[in-house]
C-alpha cells in the first residue's frame, strides 16, 4: 500500500517548519513506520543539522533527480532509528534545478517504499514551495501567534487550496500560556477563527527545542518535555490516533477572577 | 502594575488588538488573491439588483473600504430606472 505524503509548510521563515520536520518524523519512526524525510528547501538546507547527520551527506536530493546516484545513496540512515531516512536538499544548487513534476514522481516513488513521507518545504511562495508542494497529498501549516507569520499562512492557505491541495492541517508552534492569559498573545481559538483550518496541535514555547537542536537530536527523545509531548500528540493525530485536543488555554477560576478584576 | 492601570482606563490587551487588525488585514489579502471572486461577486450583485431595477452595468463599481474597526464592501451603480414589480430575471 502507498504512503502518506505530507509537506509541512508556512510562508514566513523561522516559524518551525524544520523542528516539526524532524520531530513528527522521529515520533513516526519510533511507532515502528518507515519514514523518510524530504529537505525540499534547495540552497538553504537545514533538516541536517537539525538531524544531527550533517557530516554523513555525500549525495543530495538533486542527484537523485539528475540520476547521479541511486535513492537509497542519497538516503541517510537516521542515528537512533534504522527505520528512519533523510535525503538532504542540494546547497549550492538554485531552486529552479528541479521541477514541480520531477519532485511529485520522486515523492511517488518514495510513497512506494516507505509510510511516510515529510516533505521540508523552503519559506516563501515561489518555485521552491511549488515543487515542495507539488507531490503532497497533505499539507501541514505551520504559525506562531504573531501578526506576520498568521497573515503568511493564511495566503500559503490559499494557494495550496487553489493548487487542489484540500487536506490542510494547522500546527501553532511558539505559543505562550502565560502571555495568552495575560491577554498579551493571540490565543489557540483566536488563530484557528482567523484561519479557519483544523488544528492539529499546539506546541508551547520552550527552550528545549533550542537545546536540542544545538544538539541535533529532535526533542521527542526527551523525557518530559512539553513541547515534545505536543509533538509526540501532533503525530499521532497525524496517523489517525484520537488523542484530544488540549488548547491550554482553558482559564481555572482565579484566571477569570484575576481577568475580571483587570478588565 | 502599570499595565493594569492603563487597563483600567480602557487600553485593549494586545492579543485583541491583533485579533481584529488580522481579521481586517485576512479580509483584505482574500480578496487580493482572487480577482475571479471578485467578479463572481459583481455579477451575483448585478443579477440580485437587476430583479428590481435596471441598472447600467458599465458603471458598476465594488470596493472594499478598511476603516479602524470594520471593513465595508462598497457598490456604487447607477440606477436607470426602478421596476414597479420584482422581476424574476
Amino acid at each position: 500500500m502507498a504512503g502518506k505524503t505530507i509537506v509541512v509548510t508556512s510562508g514566513k521563515g523561522g516559524v518551525g517548519k524544520t523542528t516539526t520536520v524532524a520531530n513528527i518524523g522521529s515520533v513516526l519512526a519510533k511507532k515502528k513506520f518507515n519514514v523518510v524525510m524530504l529537505d525540499a528547501d534547495i540552497g538553504l538546507r537545514n533538516l541536517d543539522v537539525v538531524m544531527g547527520i550533517e557530516n554523513r551527506i555525500v549525495y543530495n536530493l538533486i542527484d537523485i533527480i539528475e540520476g547521479k546516484c541511486r535513492k537509497q545513496q542519497a538516503m541517510i540512515r537516521d542515528r537512533k532509528m534504522p527505520n528512519l531516512f533523510i535525503i538532504p536538499a542540494a546547497q549550492t544548487r538554485e531552486k529552479n534545478a528541479v521541477s514541480p513534476d520531477q519532485m511529485k514522481s520522486l515523492c511517488m516513488e518514495l510513497a512506494e517504499e516507505f509510510d511516510y513521507v515529510l516533505i521540508d518545504c523552503p519559506a516563501g511562495i515561489e518555485q521552491g514551495f511549488r515543487n515542495a508542494v507539488a507531490g503532497a497529498q497533505t499539507a501541514i501549516v505551520v504559525t506562531t501567534p504573531e501578526v506576520s507569520a498568521i497573515r503568511d499562512a493564511d495566503r500559503v492557505i490559499g494557494l495550496l487550496e487553489a493548487d487542489l491541495l484540500k487536506d490542510i492541517h494547522l500546527i501553532i508552534n511558539r505559543l505562550n500560556h502565560r502571555m495568552v492569559k495575560k491577554g498579551d498573545m493571540m490565543s489557540t481559538e483566536d488563530i484557528i477563527s482567523l484561519l479557519a483550518v483544523p488544528l492539529l496541535g499546539v506546541v508551547p514555547e520552550s527552550e528545549e527545542v533550542v537545546i536540542s537542536t544545538n544538539r541535533g537530536t529532535p526533542l521527542v527523545h526527551e523525557r518530559g518535555s512539553k513541547a515534545g509531548m505536543a509533538f509526540r500528540q501532533i503525530a499521532a493525530r497525524l496517523n489517525g490516533e484520537d488523542v484530544p485536543l488540549d488548547t491550554g488555554n482553558r482559564a481555572t477560576i482565579f484566571d477569570r477572577v484575576k481577568r475580571f478584576v483587570w478588565s | 502594575m502599570l499595565k493594569a492601570i492603563r487597563r483600567f482606563f480602557g487600553e485593549r490587551a494586545s492579543g485583541q488588538v491583533a485579533r481584529q487588525r488580522m481579521q481586517v488585514v485576512l479580509m483584505h489579502d482574500r480578496m487580493d488573491i482572487a480577482p475571479d471572486i471578485m467578479e463572481a461577486l459583481k455579477n451575483d450583485i448585478i443579477t440580485a439588483l437587476s430583479r428590481y431595477m435596471e441598472l447600467d452595468r458599465r458603471t458598476i463599481q465594488i470596493d472594499l473600504e478598511q476603516g479602524k474597526n470594520y471593513t465595508a464592501l462598497i457598490s456604487n451603480v447607477q440606477v436607470k430606472r426602478v421596476y414597479r414589480h420584482r422581476t424574476s430575471g
